[in-house]
C-alpha cells in the first residue's frame, strides 16, 4: 500500500461517520469532521514537521483533499493544505497550528503598510475588505494577499487571526461560507512577495479548486454509473439504454480528461516549474468545462430524485458549480492562459503549449 | 474510477522524446523556410507528398519503434509520439505514409510472416511504401462484421477476392491494402458474425482491382472505392490467422484511434487563430484561445499516457476509444469556437490565412468524428469500460 493509499484510507475512515451536511447559517461547516481530521493529524499532511505539520509530500496532501472533496466534507482542508499553508511557508512566515482552520483571501481591496522597517518577514497594518473569503467566519486564521505600499510591485502576504473580527455571511451555491472580512488597521505579521510569488498564490488557489472538482466529478460519474445500473425503467436498467450509455461515456471522457490534466499540473507544481501558473490555469479551465457537461448529464440520468435535497448528488454538483468560478473565474483564467500562450509572439502557440505541462 | 479500464498511469517525462521533438521542429522550420511544403489543416488525410515521406524516412522518423532487423529504429512510443505531434502541429504533408507507419506496419509486426515483414517493413520505414485500410464497405459502415467482400480458395490454395471497399484513403497513391474479407460462414449467437473473417495483404497493382475516386466536400480526392473482381491473392499473403480477422482488426484499431492525429487535425487553424488573438489582444479571442488550449492540453496528457502504455506493452483499446471521442469532438469544436469570435468569412480563396484555415477545417470537419469509428461506436466501447455492457 502506498503512502497515498494509506492517507486515503484514513480519511475515508474518518469520513465514514460523517454524512455530507446540508449547510445553513447555523451550521456553516462540519466542525465534528474537522476535529476528527485534526486529531488524526490529517490537517497537517504535506506540511513539514518542523513547521508544525504532519510531514509527507504534496501528493499526500492532494490525496487528502481529493478524498474530502469526493465526500463533500465541509471543511477548509483544500484552502489550508494546498494554498494558505504552502504560501506562508514559501514566504518564511510562521504557520498557525494545523489543528486550527486556516484559509486564504486573495480578492478585495486590502492595503498593507509596513509597521516596522525590517527586511523579509515583518509586520504590516492591513486596512480594507477582503471579499469572497472561503470559510469566512469559520477559519481561525486567514492568509491575506494585500496590495503593497505605493511604488512596490507584487503583494503583501499577511496572516490574520480572525478572533474578534466580523465576517459577513454569504454563501456559494453549495451553501459554503464565502463572506467578506473587514480589516480596520489590523497589525499582523506578513511578507512582501514579488509579482511572480503573488501569482503563485493565486495559481495554487485555482489548482486546489481544480483538484477538488476533478475528485468530485469522478465521484459523480461513479454514482451515476451505479444509479444507471440499479434503476429499472421500461423493464431494464437505465444503463442498458444506448442513449444513457452515450451520456455516461461522454461524462467519462470529461472526467478522464480533467483528471489527466489536473494530475499533470500538480506534478508541475511539485517540480516547481515556472510554467505552473499556466498549468494551473489550464487545469482550472478544463475542470470548469467538465463541470458543464458532467453535472448536467448526471442530473439528467438521475431524473427527478437527483434534483432533490434528500439525494446525495447535489452535495457535489452544487459545489462544482461554485468551485469552477472560485479562485479566479473560468473566464479570467481562460484569458490568462490564452494571453500567456502567445505572450512570446503569436507564431509560437504550439511550442508554448508543449512547455506548459 | 481508479479501478476501471479507462484509467491509465501517468506518463513519465522522457528526455529522449523532448530531444527528438526539437530535432523535428528544427527540420520543419527549415523545410517551411525552403518552401518545400505549406501548412494546411488535416494533412494526415490530404497532404500526400512522397518526397517529404522519404525525407522523414531518411531521418529515422518512420517505423521508429520497430526492430532494427525490419528497418526500424527501436525507439520508444513516447519518442514516436513527439515526432507525430510535431508533424501534425505544423500541418506537414504526411498522408502518403501515415497509415502504413501508424497501423499497417505494427499490424505486420504482430501478425505478419517473416517473409512479409522482411519484404515490406523496411520499405515503409524508408517512406517508400504506402498502405490503405480495407475495412469499410458501402453497406457496412461501422458495422464491420457485416462486410460482404469474400475470398475463396482456388485449386492452388490462393485467395480469390470479390467485393468492394470504400473510404479507402489514398488508395490511388498506395502499394498495399490490408483487406478484411469473409472466408468462412458466420457462427451462431450475437458475436457469431465475428467468426469467419480474415485479413489479406493485397498488392493494389494486382489484375482485377479497380480504384474509383470519391471526392470529399472540398473537392479533394483522398477517398476511393476499391473494387475486387476475381482478384487472385497468393496464399502467402494471408495476414495472421485465417478466421481470426475480427480479433486482429480490433487490435489494429487501438493503433488507429490512439494517436495525436485525433485531436490535432485542426491545429493549423488554432495556430492561425493564436496569431490573430495575439495581434488583436481581444479579450474574447484570448479567452477562447485559453479554453481551447486547456482542452488540447488535457488531450495531450491522455495521449501521452497511451503512448506510455504502448511502451509498457499494453494495448489500451478502451482508453484509445475515449481519447478519439473526446479528441475529434474537440477538433470540430475548434471550428465553431473560432468562428464565433473572429470577423472572418471562411473561403479556400481567402487572402486571409485565417479565412483559408477556417474553410479547410470546416469542409473537413464532418469526417473527424466518423473515420476510425464513429463517436457513437466509440462511446459504446467506453460504456463497456464503465461496466455497462
Amino acid at each position: 500500500m502506498s503512502d497515498q493509499d494509506l492517507v486515503v484510507e484514513t480519511v475515508r475512515d474518518v469520513l465514514a461517520g460523517h454524512e455530507p451536511l446540508l449547510l445553513s447559517a447555523e451550521r456553516p461547516w462540519d466542525e465534528g469532521l474537522w476535529t476528527a481530521l485534526a486529531e488524526a493529524g490529517l490537517t497537517g499532511v504535506g506540511l513539514p514537521e518542523e513547521a508544525g505539520g504532519s510531514g509527507g509530500e504534496l501528493a499526500d496532501a492532494v490525496a487528502v483533499v481529493r478524498t474530502l472533496a469526493a465526500g463533500a466534507g465541509a471543511v477548509p482542508v483544500a484552502e489550508q493544505l494546498l494554498v494558505a499553508a504552502p504560501a506562508l511557508l514559501a514566504a518564511d512566515l510562521d504557520l498557525p497550528a494545523p489543528e486550527e482552520p486556516l484559509t486564504i483571501a486573495v480578492d478585495g481591496a486590502v492595503t498593507a503598510e509596513p509597521s516596522d522597517d525590517g527586511d523579509g518577514p515583518g509586520r504590516f497594518t492591513l486596512t480594507g475588505t477582503a471579499v469572497d473569503v472561503p470559510w469566512a467566519g469559520v477559519a481561525r486564521h486567514v492568509a491575506v494577499l494585500a496590495t503593497p505600499p505605493a511604488g512596490i510591485e507584487g503583494a503583501v502576504l499577511a496572516v490574520v487571526d480572525t478572533a474578534g473580527l466580523d465576517a459577513s455571511r454569504a454563501v456559494n451555491l453549495a451553501g459554503e461560507p464565502r463572506g467578506s472580512l473587514v480589516l480596520d488597521g489590523v497589525g499582523v505579521p506578513g511578507a512582501l512577495l514579488g509579482p511572480a510569488q503573488a501569482g503563485m498564490v493565486r495559481a495554487r488557489y485555482a489548482l486546489a479548486r481544480a483538484v477538488q472538482i476533478s475528485a468530485a466529478l469522478e465521484q459523480v460519474l461513479a454514482w451515476t454509473v451505479q444509479y444507471a445500473g440499479e434503476r429499472v425503467q421500461f423493464g431494464r436498467p437505465l444503463g442498458k439504454f444506448q442513449a444513457i450509455q452515450m451520456e455516461l461515456a461522454q461524462m467519462a471522457g470529461e472526467v478522464t480528461s480533467t483528471a489527466a490534466l489536473v494530475d499533470a499540473a500538480v506534478q508541475a507544481l511539485d517540480r516547481g516549474e515556472d510554467t505552473v501558473v499556466l498549468a494551473a490555469a489550464a487545469a482550472k479551465v478544463r475542470a470548469g468545462a467538465a463541470v458543464e457537461v458532467v453535472a448536467k448529464l448526471a442530473h439528467q440520468v438521475h431524473g427527478a430524485i437527483g434534483f432533490t435535497q434528500e439525494y446525495r448528488l447535489h452535495h457535489l454538483t452544487r459545489r462544482c458549480w461554485s468551485w469552477r468560478d472560485e479562485g479566479g473565474t473560468e473566464l479570467a483564467w481562460s484569458r490568462t492562459l490564452g494571453a500567456g500562450l502567445v505572450a512570446a509572439g503569436g507564431d509560437d502557440l504550439w511550442p508554448a503549449l508543449t512547455r506548459v505541462v | 474510477m481508479s479501478s476501471n479500464s479507462l484509467t491509465l498511469a501517468p506518463a513519465p517525462p522522457s528526455e529522449a522524446a523532448e530531444q527528438v521533438r526539437l530535432e523535428v521542429r528544427q527540420f520543419l522550420a527549415e523545410e517551411l523556410a525552403a518552401g518545400t511544403f505549406s501548412t494546411h489543416v488535416d494533412t494526415w488525410l490530404s497532404g500526400v507528398d512522397p518526397e517529404f515521406s522519404r525525407k522523414l524516412g531518411a531521418r529515422g522518423w518512420l517505423g521508429m519503434t520497430w526492430p532494427r532487423q525490419y528497418g526500424g529504429h527501436e525507439r520508444t512510443a513516447m519518442e514516436r509520439y513527439a515526432v507525430t505531434e510535431e508533424l501534425l502541429a505544423a500541418g506537414a504533408p504526411v498522408a502518403a505514409h501515415w497509415i502504413a507507419d501508424r497501423q499497417s506496419g505494427p499490424n505486420l509486426l504482430r501478425y505478419g510472416t517473416e517473409e512479409q515483414r522482411k519484404d515490406i517493413l523496411p520499405r515503409i520505414a524508408a517512406g517508400e511504401c504506402y498502405f490503405v485500410i480495407g475495412m469499410s464497405e458501402p453497406d457496412s459502415g461501422s458495422d464491420l462484421a457485416s462486410i460482404r467482400t469474400r475470398a475463396t480458395r482456388d485449386g492452388d490454395g490462393d485467395f480469390v477476392v470479390n467485393g468492394a471497399k470504400v473510404w479507402t484513403s489514398n488508395a490511388h497513391h498506395s502499394h498495399y491494402g490490408i483487406v478484411l474479407v469473409r472466408t468462412g460462414p458466420p457462427g451462431e449467437g450475437p458475436r457469431g458474425k465475428h467468426q469467419g473473417l480474415t485479413q489479406l495483404l493485397v498488392d493494389l497493382s494486382l489484375p482485377g482491382i479497380t480504384i474509383n475516386p470519391i471526392r470529399i466536400l472540398d473537392g479533394g480526392h483522398h477517398f476511393n472505392e476499391v473494387v475486387f473482381d476475381d482478384v487472385v491473392v497468393p496464399a502467402g499473403m494471408l495476414l495472421g490467422t485465417e478466421g481470426a480477422g475480427w480479433h486482429q482488426v480490433t487490435a489494429e484499431l487501438a493503433f488507429e484511434r490512439s494517436g495525436p492525429e485525433r485531436f490535432l487535425s485542426t491545429w493549423p487553424l488554432l495556430a492561425e487563430f493564436g496569431r490573430r488573438a495575439a495581434a488583436t489582444g481581444d479579450p474574447a479571442q484570448l479567452a477562447t484561445l485559453g479554453r481551447l488550449s486547456a482542452r488540447a492540453l488535457a488531450l495531450r496528457q491522455l495521449s501521452l499516457r497511451i503512448a506510455a502504455a504502448l511502451d509498457r506493452g499494453e494495448l489500451p483499446d478502451i482508453p484509445a476509444a475515449l481519447v478519439k471521442d473526446v479528441g475529434t469532438t474537440f477538433e470540430q469544436d475548434v471550428v465553431d469556437e473560432v468562428r464565433r469570435v473572429v470577423d472572418v468569412v471562411p473561403s479556400l480563396d481567402s487572402p486571409d490565412p485565417l479565412g483559408r484555415a477556417l474553410a479547410e477545417a470546416q469542409l473537413h470537419a464532418p469526417g473527424y468524428t466518423l473515420r476510425g469509428g464513429t463517436n457513437e461506436i466509440l462511446r459504446g466501447i467506453v460504456a463497456r469500460g464503465l461496466g455497462l455492457r
